[in-house]
Order: structure tokens, then sequence, then C-alpha cells
């Protein structure tokens, strides 16, 4: 008895925040979406499912969870190649590699917001460097931000550059997981570094990777700072993501039991693939013991 | 020799061109924020009439000191009270013996997985609710308490050999002071990483502070960043010095401590 009290009074904080912040805010974002508010604003009244069959009829919804399919499939594989060549530049050591290291890390310590004013200015439409490139090169300069069809690509561009740091770093430490000695058996027996790396590498790599990209995916699911920084879901709703819609509907079309559902739908999306990133996870452990 | 030499040159040839690719962004604007408003359109990357008159616009324009304060104070104490309460829980769940000690930690594992960009919405009801919507209370207490924190901490204290609480109970030491004196030192290193990545995790929050705030006087940096974007639209130096400004203190912070930042990172992997 007095075992479970000392443990209470240690487990209370941590739990008591965790019931408070962020179970119930599952439970009430379940709740809110089932109900609909009276005329005035003022008390909820029972919905049922109308809130989900409204969301589900909107076009725009649809075209946000198009956006996003569009915007996770960019940044994902894009950020996770980059990823995966600066890890292998980085996982074994020769002198200057901690400079590198340093170099392909840095991103992790670039706030959203600063990745967002440093792209703003790359891109910008006279100042900016890619243009300036593309001028050098002869070729006319791109509205990278400003067109319907290049905002969004652009969007998912500066998010993997934003993610590279965070997907190297554990590249690298899946990288100097694969032992040294499947590595110097297969150089015995004649493997060039192309079949080493096909052959021994990659395979042995590959649960990282599958479990990194689920990770950059849900990432990119949720991207929201840059988005508002840059282009504020336009132009002409082009970025405009699910995470943005909800926030959108929430703050400034003040449907918020809508908003609710649209977040909800989002979070059952969110919460399959970290049901999925997690078993993974579980029989990767379980192989390894 | 010569092969390996070759593919030495080879590494830093790749190596170096996607550090360039990756920092070049960065340069630009470091470049931009020390140009005056007559060279900004001056191409090159060296400014060519390098000055400081922009950060000293950002810092007299717009209460920049204010913001990092914020910022500051706002990280500072959500990093802190991470270390307290998950160094808390992670003790008993490691080291007390009750019912429920399996199910507890099954409870922070699962909420792991709930992704908070998306409880948002009703945390911030119940925020306003509370009567904390534009205070420094919406900004901390909810993320006091970090299941990451728990799980990861509570993995590393399984590590600690049994004789060293043993000791300490041979000389009459209560489980407060086993935590504080034997539990809390020997897990420096992962409470290192636990504060780094919960530090870069609460400086970088954007979509929460952007809801949560009105006033000017409680608007973190990367709001302010915001702020100053729609405000100086056309004077990207200025932008580009507050912007500088914002990033220099997680800079900094990496550049100290690349190895903690690193192990956090590669640890929380599992939450991201």
């Amino acid at each position: 008895m007095r075992a479970g009290l000392e443990a209470l009074a240690f487990l209370l904080p941590a739990y008591g925040l965790f019931l408070l912040f962020m179970i119930l805010p599952v439970g009430e974002a379940l709740w809110l979406s089932l109900h609909q508010e009276d005329l005035f604003g003022r008390g909820r009244e029972w919905a049922g499912l109308a809130n989900y069959g409204e969301a589900l009829a909107r076009p725009e919804f649809w075209k946000s969870v198009g956006l996003t399919l569009k915007f996770a499939l960019i940044t994902a594989p894009l950020e996770l190649l980059l990823g995966l060549v600066a890890a292998l530049l980085v996982y074994r050591p020769y002198p200057g590699v901690a400079l590198f290291r340093t170099l392909f890390f840095l991103t992790t310590a670039v706030p959203t917001a600063v990745a967002a004013v440093a792209w703003g200015w790359f891109l910008h439409p006279v100042g900016g460097y890619a243009n300036r490139v593309l001028g050098a090169l002869g070729l006319p300069p791109m509205p990278w931000l400003t067109s319907p069809e290049l905002a969004l690509p652009t969007l998912a561009v500066i998010t993997a550059w934003a993610g590279v740091g965070f997907t190297a770093i554990l590249l690298t430490a899946g990288l100097q997981n694969i032992p040294e000695e499947v590595l110097e058996a297969a150089t015995v027996d004649g493997a060039g570094p192309w079949t080493r790396f096909w052959r021994i590498t990659l395979p042995l790599l590959s649960p990282t990777l599958f479990l990194t990209g689920l990770l950059v995916l849900l990432k990119s699911l949720t991207a929201f700072g840059q988005i508002h920084l840059l282009t504020r879901g336009g132009p002409a709703e082009s970025s405009m993501v699910w995470i943005y819609r909800v926030y959108q509907d929430a703050f400034f079309n003040f449907r918020v039991p809508l908003a609710a559902a649209e977040a909800f739908l989002l979070f059952l999306v969110l919460l399959a693939l970290a049901g999925l990133q997690f078993w993974l996870l579980g029989r990767r452990v379980h192989y390894a013991a | 020799m010569r092969r390996r030499l070759q593919g030495l040159a080879l590494t830093y040839l790749l190596a170096g061109g996607l550090s360039f690719l990756l920092v070049l962004p960065l340069l630009t604007l470091v470049s931009a924020s020390l140009r005056t408003e007559a060279d900004l359109y001056t191409p090159g990357l060296l400014p060519p009439n390098p000055t400081l008159a922009p950060y000293v616009e950002a810092f007299s324009q717009f209460p920049l000191g204010r913001f990092l304060l914020n910022s500051l104070v706002v990280s500072t104490a959500i990093t802190l009270g991470v270390l307290a309460t998950s160094l808390l829980a992670a003790y008993a769940l490691t080291r007390l013996r009750f019912r429920g000690r399996e199910l507890l930690f099954g409870l922070a594992v699962a909420l792991l997985l709930v992704p908070g960009e998306v409880t948002f919405l009703p945390l911030y009801l119940l925020v306003d609710r509370l009567g904390w919507l534009d205070s420094y209370l919406a900004l901390v207490v909810p993320f006091l308490a970090s299941p990451l924190g728990v799980f990861l901490l509570r993995q590393f204290l399984r590590t600690i050999p049994e004789d060293y609480f043993d000791a300490a109970r041979m000389d009459g030491a209560n489980h407060w002071q086993m935590l504080w004196h034997v539990a809390l030192p020997l897990s420096a290193p992962a409470l290192g990483a636990l504060a780094a990545v919960t530090f870069l995790g609460a400086w970088n929050m954007y979509l929460w502070p952007l809801v949560v705030t009105k006033s000017r006087e409680l608007q973190t940096a990367q709001i302010a960043v915001n702020y100053m974007l729609n405000e100086e639209v056309a004077r990207w130096n200025v932008v580009a010095a507050g912007a500088i400004l914002v990033l220099l203190p997680t800079l900094v912070a990496f550049l100290l401590a690349q190895r903690a930042f690193v192990r956090g990172i590669a640890l929380g992997g599992l939450k991201g």
C-alpha cells in the first residue's frame, strides 16, 4: 500500500499531464466531431456522423487529401534519398568527416520559420539565387511559390531539405550498426564497392530505411509552418494540405465541429501509419534479441 | 593505396558538393542580412559593402529581444519540466513495485503514437476553457510531460546495475534519495540527449504558439518571423537579419552539443 502511494507520487506529474493534455483532447476531438453548434454558437447538439458526412462530401476536402498525398510522395522519397547519400558519405571515419557530419546534420537545428525565410529569399523572383542560376543557363525564371502548379512541389522540396539532417542522423546510426565483418568477408570474396552496397549494405539497412521512411512520411503529412509562412495555402488553394484545411476551417471559417471531423480523419490515418511503424519496430527488436 | 586515395578524393568531392547545396540557402540568407537595401539585388554570394545595419534595424523596428526571450523562457521551462516529470515517472516504472506497472508503461508507449499536430484543436478549446489563452501557461503547461521522455529514461534506467542502488539502500537511502543521488547522476547522458531534442522541439513549435498567442509581448521567435515577413515584405535584408537572430540560439546549441543532439534524435527516432 505504501509502495503504491509512493509510486503514485512519482507517476502523477507525468501521467496527470498525459491524461489532461493528451488523452482527454483525443476524446474531445471525437466528441466534438460528433456534435453540431446550435444557432447561437453556444451549446452543442448531437449530430451523429453528419460532420464526417459533410467533410467527405466536400470536393475541397478531397482536394486537400490529394494535395497532402502529393506533398508526402515528393517529400518522403527525396528526403530519404538525400539523407541516405549524406549518411553513406559520413558513416565511416576519414579525415574531415566531423566537418561533413556537422554540415549534413545541421538542418535539424534550423527552425521551420528560418528555413522558410531562407528559401523564400533563395527563390525570390528578383534577388533569388535559384532564378539567377536559371538565368545564367539561359532559362526563363520560374514562379516557384507563386504558381498553382509549382507551389506545392516547391514546398515539398523545402520540407525535404529541412528534414535531411534528421534522416541523415537516423541512417548514419543504421549504417554504423551493420557489422564490419560482413563487409570485410565480402571484400575478401572479391566483391566490389557496388556489389557490396547493393548486396549487403542496402539489404541490411532496409529495416532502418523503411522505418525512417515511415517517420518522414508521418512528419510530411502534418507539415504546416513552412506552408503557412510561404504560401498561406495558396495560390488558389494549391497548397491547402489536410492539416492546413483543419486550421482554416477552425480558425477562419469558424466551423469547429467540421474541422474536428477532418482532424479526426487525419488522426486515424496517422495512427494507422504509426501503428505500422510500431509493429515493425517490435518485430525488429524481436529479431535482434 | 592509390585506389584508396581515389576513393577519398571522390568522397570529398561528393560530400563537399552536397554540403554546399545544403548550406547554400542559409548562406544566401546570411549574405542578404549583411547588405544595404541598395545592394540587396546585386549578384554574388558576398555582400559588396558588408553592413550590420539590417541587424540594428531588425532590433529597433521589432521587439526581437522580447521574442527571443519568450522563446528562451518557454523552451527552457518545457525542457526542465520534461526532464523532471520523465525522470520521476521512469524511476517509478523501473525501481518501484506496484500493480499496473507494465500497463502504465504500455500507456506511455501507446501515447508515443499520438500525433500532437492533430489534437491541437481540442487542446485549444481546453486551454480556452482554462482561461489560459494568450498566456505563458498555454505555451508551456501542456508540454511539460513527454511520452518519449518517459520511454527513453525508463529504457536507460533499466541498464543501471542493481549494485548501485543496493549500495545506497544499505546506507539507508529512500527512493527519493536514490533518485536524486544515484539515478539522476548516472542518467546524465540520457538526460542530455532528451534535453537537446526537447529544447529543439519546443523552440521550433509553430502551429501551437500561432493559435494560442495574440498579444505581441507573448509571441515566440518563430511567430515573430511570420510577423516580420508580413510587415517587411519588400525589405528582405531586415527580415533575413531577424531570421538569422532566431536561428543563432539553436545553431549555437547544436554546434556546442552536437553529440547530445545526434544521440537524442537517433534514440527518439521512434517518435520523430
